[in-house]
């Protein structure tokens, strides 16, 4: 690898660490498709690399989050116990995959996560602690439910996490994805907080940040161990990422977001087509 | 003799003092996970800019191999790039578990059972991971 190319890298990570840290997706679904098609890295030197960018993201983001209140600690701790099983599980299938099937699953997963990211807004209203009816059992007994303060309209919001079992299943999932392609699986968790168990969106893309360095750590010792990682792109990636994280905390407080989430989601098609149609060209060697 | 109202005061004061100590356990735990994960990236990229440093000073070429912890040693005393490059991309790696570790320590000190367990369990997982094909 030359500097040029490790420089280039950086600046990629800086913008994944931006994604990853204000959208609550994209570090590594950035990432790999840009270190696979761009500079023709093995996919599983990616993915191991993907994941160290992922801790860095997480570490640096959420951070700051776990600081302003924004994370439930409980909701991930909770949460953590099947990502980390799940990931570990990924890992393992992902070191035995053949790369054309991790080419392929990458390809939809990441067409997958563009469509999350086209989102509505989400109103004050939908923010606003939805009353009637009992809480789960399970949210009661782990007191899951929690507050956040949200600075862009300087209001406090009291909210109930709904239907935890199915939100520890599709954590479970998450973390297997994560493991399996070196995502930090924010795509699959932020909306399944948000939707499923009705955890407003700011608080759910900060705790789904504090999640994702658990959950990278855990398959990441398992690349690590097999040589995978690749120390001159691992540092680039951890220092653009943890520049990029600076700035992205900063936005999502304060700024405005579908925009740029509509820019990034067609970026992100754009990236997934590619990694699809790479398999089906001829002379492309995988 | 305590008039009702002086014992309602006294009353009050103790139940607020209780409150502002339990908020401030709270923010204490919120703090020390703050400056762990912050320490950890920084900690990282400072030993990871002087891996690249050594890279250009003593003009060995960008390793592309990582070195197992086990090894470590020999490169970081001889000052070889791959060592402080293989060292702030481990600490990275680790800063998780420190902190993983430290909920552990304060659900404990606060004798919160199914939260000790919880995060029991999600260190063990890092721990197997760690060793698994070590």
């Amino acid at each position: 690898m030359s500097i040029a190319v490790l420089l280039i890298l950086a600046i990629a990570a800086f913008l994944a660490g931006l994604g990853g840290s204000y959208l609550g997706v994209g570090g590594g679904v950035f990432l790999i498709p840009f270190m696979t098609l761009a500079l023709s890295v093995n996919i599983k030197v990616a993915i191991a690399t993907s994941l160290i960018g992922v801790i860095a993201t997480s570490s640096g983001a959420a951070s700051v989050y776990v600081r302003d209140h924004l994370t439930n600690l409980r909701l991930a701790m909770f949460l953590e116990v099947a990502t980390t099983l799940g990931a570990i599980a990924g890992a393992l299938v992902g070191l035995g995959t053949p790369d054309f099937y991790l080419y392929l699953v990458f390809g939809v997963v990441v067409l997958y996560a563009a469509t999350t990211m086209v989102r509505v807004r989400e109103t004050a209203k939908e923010r606003a602690y939805r009353g009637g009816g009992e809480e789960s059992p399970l949210t009661k007994r782990l007191r899951l439910s929690s507050v956040y303060f949200d600075r862009e309209d300087q209001g406090v919001y009291r909210y109930r996490v709904e239907r935890p079992v199915a939100g520890f299943g599709v954590s479970a999932a998450a973390g297997l994805f994560s493991g399996l392609l070196g995502v930090g699986g924010g795509f699959i968790k932020v909306p399944a907080m948000n939707v499923l168990m009705r955890v407003p969106m700011k608080a759910a893309v900060a705790t789904s940040n504090f999640m994702i360095g658990v959950t990278a750590a855990a398959s990441a010792f398992i690349y690590y161990s097999q040589g995978l990682v690749d120390p001159g792109l691992a540092a680039m990636v951890i220092i653009g990422v943890f520049s990029g994280t600076n700035l992205g905390t900063r936005l999502l407080e304060h700024a405005k977001s579908s925009n740029v989430r509509f820019a990034f989601a067609l970026f992100l098609v754009v990236l997934g087509t590619a990694m699809v149609a790479r398999l089906f060209l001829p002379g492309v060697p995988i | 003799m305590i008039t009702a109202r002086v014992g309602l005061r006294i009353v009050q004061q103790r139940a607020s003092n209780l409150r502002r100590a339990v908020v401030a356990e709270v923010e204490d735990m919120n703090r020390l996970i703050y400056h762990v994960l912050r320490a950890g990236v920084v900690v990282s990229v400072a030993i990871l800019l002087f891996g690249f440093v050594l890279v250009a000073f003593t003009g060995h070429p960008i390793p592309q191999q990582s070195i197992p912890p086990r090894a470590l040693g020999r490169p970081l005393f001889t000052f070889t790039p791959e060592g402080y490059l293989s060292l702030g991309v481990l600490i990275l790696i680790f800063t998780p578990v420190v902190r993983v570790f430290l909920s552990l320590v304060s659900f404990a000190r606060e004798r919160d059972r199914q939260y000790l367990l919880m995060t029991a369990i999600v260190f063990a997982n890092l721990l197997v991971s760690l060793f698994l094909l070590a």
